[in-house]
């Protein structure tokens, strides 16, 4: 695996705490990778040790191989988790002023500032300061600042947070265009549908610590598989089925029919469920597997508590 | 390089775009003249104050009044003075002369007039208006008791027009005895015009009772020796001091409250402009681009060009100023005052001490910035700071009574108020060795304040160390 960044047992700590806690992973070139876990679990910390803000008290990153130096961070874009911009500034001039200091030529910062703007719909108030933007437009400006000096390395700290539905749609796709221009894209988020929907890879981190590093179909082969069914009348189909490795509980009752919920343990799928239903005779008149989603691999990755303080 | 300047350069447009900028840089100037000329220009509209003279002898009455009309003329004589000074410097000598050999005001301003018409007669346009501070009138009760209710407020004069004073003059078989009758109690100056004028009659009366004639008097009167004040050092070849000499003081002291105030207000802007940053959370974004020592140093120039840019505004204006004055009014009082302000010991002690006090003064309220949630958190954590950058005006008195006293002299060597102390002391005779040494001094300790600054700076902007967080570990 070609990997664009990697992070060799990472530590940092705050006096006695440590944040992050022995965090290896790698991220592959071109990849959409997504760094999940709760509020406080060290996402931020390891973002920020990742683009050099923070010096980690032990452990090493590299860039395409090479260490992290500053040259090296001209070609990562980075949206921090607390961001904010000039307010004074025009929206044009604050995404040129980041991307000159990321080592972009004054002329050719400009013309980007204004094809960005432009394509996201901001070209007529390019000219506009930032402080007479809504909180919306305001924060795409500052991901353009991100990406303005087109980094093969794009790292954004919760770039979904605060953004109504609209925008984070869009927000989505840019990700996924830049992805597919063959840009490496990191993202930390504790909101499981956009990683799911998103990641080619994730992490999970739990009290500063990997809980996981995989694919995301590999995450979800963690999380147990459940089915809905409904019989009709009174049978019991925990009963039907008991000894043959289901885990059948009743999940109430209604116009004289009753509904299970079935937890698919030990490798079993639902189609050896539903073969066991029609060979017990089961009067089944609903059966509906249901798909493992990423928030039920990670509460069976971390447990139920930090799966509660991730969805906050 | 090329990032510094950059953050530089943003800083310096940021805040020369501010309104606030123009305002300091089109006010300062206005401020400075109103302060100059304001007081002045007050007293010139004030209308004269009202006095009445009673007395038990009519002479003495008669002697107070020609007290306020002498006092009345010598003030225009002053005014003309500072007017021939700016307007008609050549023809002075002689408009001067003119005006005190006329026997009255009245005589004395045509004469003066006159004089002027043959030898600057461009300059009779112009020519001052008498603006007596003191205008004496007739009793409005023949008791002191009576006139006290006009004095008070009670009674208004003739056009409601108010008592400003009395002087009753009684006398005692001492002699006479001066009352001042006044509802401003802080003001005593109509008194020690009749004491002086009465002083002068009761000498005049003894000596004519020892048979002295009133020529003889009044040459005894105006005996009075020669005095000179002569500089013992050997950079001062002629020995001798004059105004001249003395104007690099008084010029130090208007250029020290100057870069005081700079200082304090460019370091201020710094502050506002870290905390700004903080709270606008831009910095995690700059971080990844440049070192937060960097980003100091940036911000530390951007400001720099800023105040840069007012100096030379303001430099320019007042150069143009004081070198017109200089030159135009040579040896008059405003002239040599002016020329002060070319001591070029005095000009070297105020760029270094600009520059390395910008540079201490700056990185600290940087550094204090960075650890501060917001202005208020700031201005309190300031306050001793604050006090600290106070001592220095605080010896400015001492150190024109004595720049080379051993307590100014210490005070010069300790960098946090060298800039001010080497202003003071700049003119008293202080060596190049001495400017150079109090200089490398300063940036010497600058540099270790931007390296204690940066890491204070660091701690602030990237560990997020703030004055909040330790009271909330303490509580």
């Amino acid at each position: 695996m070609n990997a664009a960044l990697q992070a060799e047992g990472l530590i940092k700590r705050f006096g006695a705490r440590a944040a992050v806690d022995d965090l290896t992973f790698e991220v592959p070139q071109g990849a959409i990778y997504g760094v999940l876990g709760p509020n406080g679990a060290g996402k931020s910390t390891t973002m920020r040790m990742l683009v050099g803000v923070l010096k980690p008290s032990a452990g090493r990153v590299s860039v395409k191989g090479a260490p992290l130096t500053r040259e090296a961070l001209h070609n990562v874009g980075y949206l921090p988790e607390e961001r904010g911009l000039y307010r004074n500034m025009s929206a044009r001039s604050a995404i040129a002023y980041l991307a000159r200091l990321r080592g972009v030529a004054s002329r050719k910062a400009h013309k980007r500032a204004d094809e960005l703007l432009t394509a996201q719909g901001l070209g007529k108030v390019r000219r506009k300061k930032i402080k007479t933007f809504s909180k919306g437009m305001a924060q795409k400006v500052q991901v353009l600042a991100a990406i303005a000096h087109e980094p093969d390395i794009i790292i954004l700290d919760e770039p979904f947070a605060g953004l109504d539905p609209v925008n984070q749609r869009g927000l989505e796709d840019m990700i996924r265009t830049q992805a597919a221009a063959g840009r490496t894209v990191l993202f930390s988020t504790h909101v499981m549908e956009h990683a799911e929907r998103l990641c080619d890879r994730i992490l999970l981190i739990n009290g500063g610590r990997k809980a996981f590093e995989g694919s995301v179909q590999d995450a979800l082969a963690l999380a147990p598989s459940t089915a809905m069914l409904e019989t009709d009348g009174d049978f019991d189909l925990s009963a039907a089925l008991a000894g043959r490795g289901f885990n059948i509980a009743a999940d109430g009752q209604e116009h004289g029919s009753r509904r299970w919920r079935a937890h698919l343990e030990n490798g079993a799928g639902s189609r050896q469920l539903l073969a066991a239903c029609v060979e017990a005779g089961a009067p089944l008149s609903l059966f509906e597997p249901a798909r493992a989603s990423l928030h039920e691999a990670f509460v069976a990755l971390v447990g139920d508590e930090a799966a509660k303080k991730a969805a906050e | 390089m090329g990032a510094i300047s950059l953050v530089a350069r943003r800083d310096y447009f940021a805040y020369i775009g501010a309104w606030g900028f123009w305002v300091s840089l089109l006010l300062a100037p206005l401020i400075l003249a109103a302060l100059t000329i304001g007081p002045l220009f007050l007293a010139r509209a004030e209308p004269p104050r009202l006095l009445t003279i009673l007395a038990d002898r009519p002479s003495d009455a008669a002697l107070a009044a020609q007290a306020f009309a002498d006092d009345a003329r010598e003030r225009l004589r002053g005014d003309l003075a500072g007017y021939l000074d700016t307007g008609a410097p050549a023809a002075k000598q002689a408009v001067l002369a003119a005006f005190d050999a006329a026997p009255d005001q009245r005589a004395a301003i045509t004469a003066a007039r006159t004089r002027l018409a043959v030898d600057s007669p461009q300059a009779l346009r112009s020519f001052p208006t008498p603006s007596p501070r003191y205008l004496v009138i007739a009793p409005p009760a023949p008791q002191i008791s009576g006139v006290r209710a006009y004095l008070d407020g009670e009674r208004t004069l003739a056009g409601g027009r108010t008592l400003y004073g009395a002087i009753n003059i009684r006398r005692t078989a001492a002699g006479p005895a001066i009352e001042y009758w006044s509802a401003n109690l802080s003001h005593q100056e109509p008194l020690v015009i009749v004491r002086e004028t009465l002083r002068a009659a009761m000498r005049h009366e003894a000596l004519a009772l020892r048979g002295v004639d009133r020529a003889e008097s009044d040459r005894l009167d105006a005996l009075e020796p020669q005095t000179q004040q002569f500089d013992p050092r050997p950079s001062a070849p002629q020995g001798r001091i004059t105004l001249r000499q003395r104007a690099p003081f008084y010029a130090a002291i208007l250029l020290s409250f100057i870069l005081w105030s700079v200082v304090f207000s460019t370091a201020n802007m710094l502050l506002n402009g870290v905390i700004e940053e903080k709270s606008n959370k831009i910095l995690d974004t700059l971080l990844t681009s440049i070192t937060p020592l960097q980003l100091l140093i940036g911000k530390l120039l951007g400001v720099a060009a800023v105040s840069a840019t007012l100096f030379l505004v303001w430099g320019a204006l007042g150069g143009v100023l004081v070198n017109a004055a200089a030159s135009r009014m040579g040896d008059s009082i405003l002239g040599q005052i002016a020329a002060g302000f070319l001591d070029p010991r005095l000009i070297a002690a105020f760029l270094i001490g600009f520059i390395a006090g910008y540079l201490i003064y700056g990185a600290i309220f940087l550094a204090f910035g960075a650890l501060c949630e917001s202005i208020q958190e700031a201005q309190t954590a300031l306050g001793v700071a604050t006090l600290i950058m106070a001592l220095p005006m605080m010896l400015i008195a001492p150190a024109l009574d004595n720049p080379n006293a051993p307590l100014i002299e210490t005070a010069s060597w300790f960098p946090l108020f060298t800039p001010f102390m080497l202003l003071m002391r700049a003119p008293a005779g202080l060596s190049w060795l001495e400017i150079a040494g109090m200089g490398a001094l300063m940036f010497a300790f600058a540099a270790l304040v931007l390296l204690l600054a940066s890491r204070v700076f660091h701690a602030g902007v990237v560990d997020q160390v703030s004055m909040t967080g330790w009271r909330r570990k303490k509580a």
